[in-house]
């Protein structure tokens, strides 16, 4: 309750709430970027976090954006690909949304989807292939959710002032808000490295984080870089400089048929051809299966992938794809460190379960 | 002198399998001194600090500048850094066999206002893990690619004598 009273206290000031946002961040380490259109309020993040486990965001009630990125999962599905609310499958695996603020593109292999309100509309309206199946309905839809009590109260304190409340744009808004909350930054890795606890990994894993950053005998460094372990991140500062070009690189994992031919699907560049982006390997040993297409199911074939450098060859293969010389040994070391960048609190944080659930609970 | 790199490669390969850092560092090559300095040379020399962005996150390095190291190990420098010496350079060794190159006129202040760190503390601690013991710290450099870290060795090679 007190929460609610400083936000609208900051909002009357005139202050982005964003700003006042306790993000918990290490020292040293960035924001997220908040886009200007729509500042992070306490109010926008309890709504989007209602939305987004909501099955009345479906066009049959079936699902909800929760039903393909489940918190235990760090917000994955757990399937190779996902299916849609009225059974039709998705040509690509879900993705985890933990740290997809700092993400400089969004989903697998889209140079244009840099935003986190623009991308909720894809599941919503998508028809190729539907997932949420709202297209066509979306009067209806926000109709339904006029009609639940809580979304009066809480769509009018998160957009305070709008006559219309009710709008796609504002459900989008409201889900991008909640979704920039969900960062972690606490898995063993992270008291290890910049929390000063030495005895938070197993020696194994220490090995292998020195293969993990050696380019000359794991190499992953070089895409899945930085405290992310991903490709480009941005946050408050600027975007971090590098020279990972734009993120997205063709590492021989398929044969790449349409319509996962990557980032050619967006620009039919042939040099694109089976470009994809290098998702933030936190959390990885909770989202298998791995890759675009799910199409491999362990870290341990993921690493025989990678020590063959790329399972298939293609005229666009990176350079930086090349058969390492690993040990078994050196291999199962470098499966312990990946192991270690799993927050388990992050599984079960209350800031992003299940509200519709927490009901029955006391008051927090 | 063959026996010599023989031991060293030896030394090196024992390293590198047991993946223990390098506790010292080495300044060789082309240099009328050689040294090899650890953790608590490096602590008596004049020191210096760069803040530097590591993917973002705001780090401060401490360590010595490595023109204050070739100068202790008799590298010509400032005036004396001219004619023949101009085709010298210093290759960086890490201990996974990486290795990069500055020129020795681009380390000398006199030369650039580009000066490079060779940084055994991160926010006031130790190097460890993948950094090693030791790395180098440019931060003059918009990629990362000459930071060399676990580095072992500044190895000075004059091309024309
Ligand atoms: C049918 C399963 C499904 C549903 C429902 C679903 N998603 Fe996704 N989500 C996916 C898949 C599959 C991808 C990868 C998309 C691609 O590459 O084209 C994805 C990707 C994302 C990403 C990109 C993450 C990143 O790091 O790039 C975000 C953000 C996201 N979804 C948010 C949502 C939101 C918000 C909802 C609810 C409005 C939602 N999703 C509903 C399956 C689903
Ligand atoms: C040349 C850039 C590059 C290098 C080097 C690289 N990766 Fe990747 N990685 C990618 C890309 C791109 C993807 C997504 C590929 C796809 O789905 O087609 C990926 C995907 C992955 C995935 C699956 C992620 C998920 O969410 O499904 C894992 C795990 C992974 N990489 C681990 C590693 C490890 C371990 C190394 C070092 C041995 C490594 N990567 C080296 C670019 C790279």
């Amino acid at each position: 309750m007190r929460a609610w009273s400083a936000c609208a206290l900051l909002l009357a000031a005139g202050v982005s709430a964003g700003a006042e946002w306790n993000w918990n961040l290490p020292p040293g380490f960035p924001r997220p970027l908040i886009p200007a259109g729509n500042p992070l309020t306490q109010a926008k993040v309890e709504l989007g976090r209602r939305l987004f486990y909501d099955k009345r965001m479906s066009v049959n009630g079936g699902q909800s954006c929760a039903s393909c990125h489940k918190q235990e999962l760090a917000f994955t599905d757990g399937r190779a690909r996902s299916e849609g609310t009225t059974g039709q499958l998705h040509p690509r695996g879900s993705m985890s949304l933990v740290n997809a603020a700092y993400a400089v593109t969004l989903t697998w292999a889209h140079p244009g989807m840099t935003l986190l309100e623009k991308q909720a509309l894809a599941p919503m309206l998508g028809t190729a292939p539907v997932e949420l199946g709202l297209a066509g309905h979306e009067a209806r839809f926000l109709e339904t959710l006029r009609g639940v009590p809580i979304y009066r109260d809480l769509f009018a304190r998160a957009f305070p002032g709008q006559a219309q409340a009710f709008t796609l744009d504002n459900v989008t808004k409201a889900l991008a808000a909640f979704e920039r909350t969900i960062v972690s930054l606490r898995s063993p890795y992270d008291r290890y490295r910049w929390g000063g606890e030495e005895n938070a990994l197993s020696p194994a894993a220490k090995r292998g984080e020195v293969i993990f950053f050696s380019g000359e005998r794991g190499g992953c460094f070089h895409c899945h870089g930085g405290w992310n372990f991903s490709g480009a991140v941005a946050g408050e500062g600027g975007a971090a400089p590098g020279r990972g070009g734009d993120g997205f690189a063709n590492t021989g994992v398929s044969r790449y048929a349409a319509p996962n031919r990557g980032v050619f699907e967006h620009t039919a560049r042939s040099e694109d051809l089976g470009r994809f982006r290098a998702p933030t390997l936190r959390n990885i040993a909770l989202t298998s299966p791995y890759m675009h297409d799910g199409s491999m199911a362990t870290l341990e074939e993921v690493v025989d992938h990678y020590a063959r450098g790329g399972r298939y060859s293609h005229p666009n293969k990176d350079s930086r794809m090349q058969p390492l010389p690993l040990s078994p040994e050196d291999k199962r070391d470098l499966i312990e460190f990946l192991r270690s960048l799993t927050d388990v609190e992050m599984t079960r944080d209350p800031r992003w379960s299940d509200p519709w659930e927490a009901r029955q609970r006391p008051a927090q | 002198m063959l026996t010599r790199h023989l031991c060293f490669f030896l030394l090196l390969a024992a390293g590198a399998s047991a993946q223990e850092p390098t506790a010292a560092v080495q300044v060789a090559g082309d240099v009328t001194r050689p040294l090899t300095l650890a953790s608590g040379d490096l602590a008596r020399m004049p020191r210096a600090s760069v803040k530097a962005s590591d993917h973002g996150v705001e780090t401060l390095y401490e360590g010595v500048w490595v023109d204050e190291l070739l100068k202790r190990a008799g590298v010509p420098q400032g005036d004396q850094l001219r004619g023949k010496a101009m085709a010298s350079y210093v290759l960086v060794h890490a201990q996974d066999g990486y290795q990069a190159v500055y020129s020795l006129a681009e380390l000398d202040p006199a030369f650039t206002g580009n000066r490079v760190l060779l940084a055994d503390t991160a926010n006031g601690k130790p190097l460890f893990g993948e950094r090693g013991r030791f790395q180098l710290v440019a931060p003059g450099d918009k990629a990362h690619a000459r930071s060399v870290r676990m580095l072992t060795k500044l190895e000075v090679v004059r091309l024309r004598k």
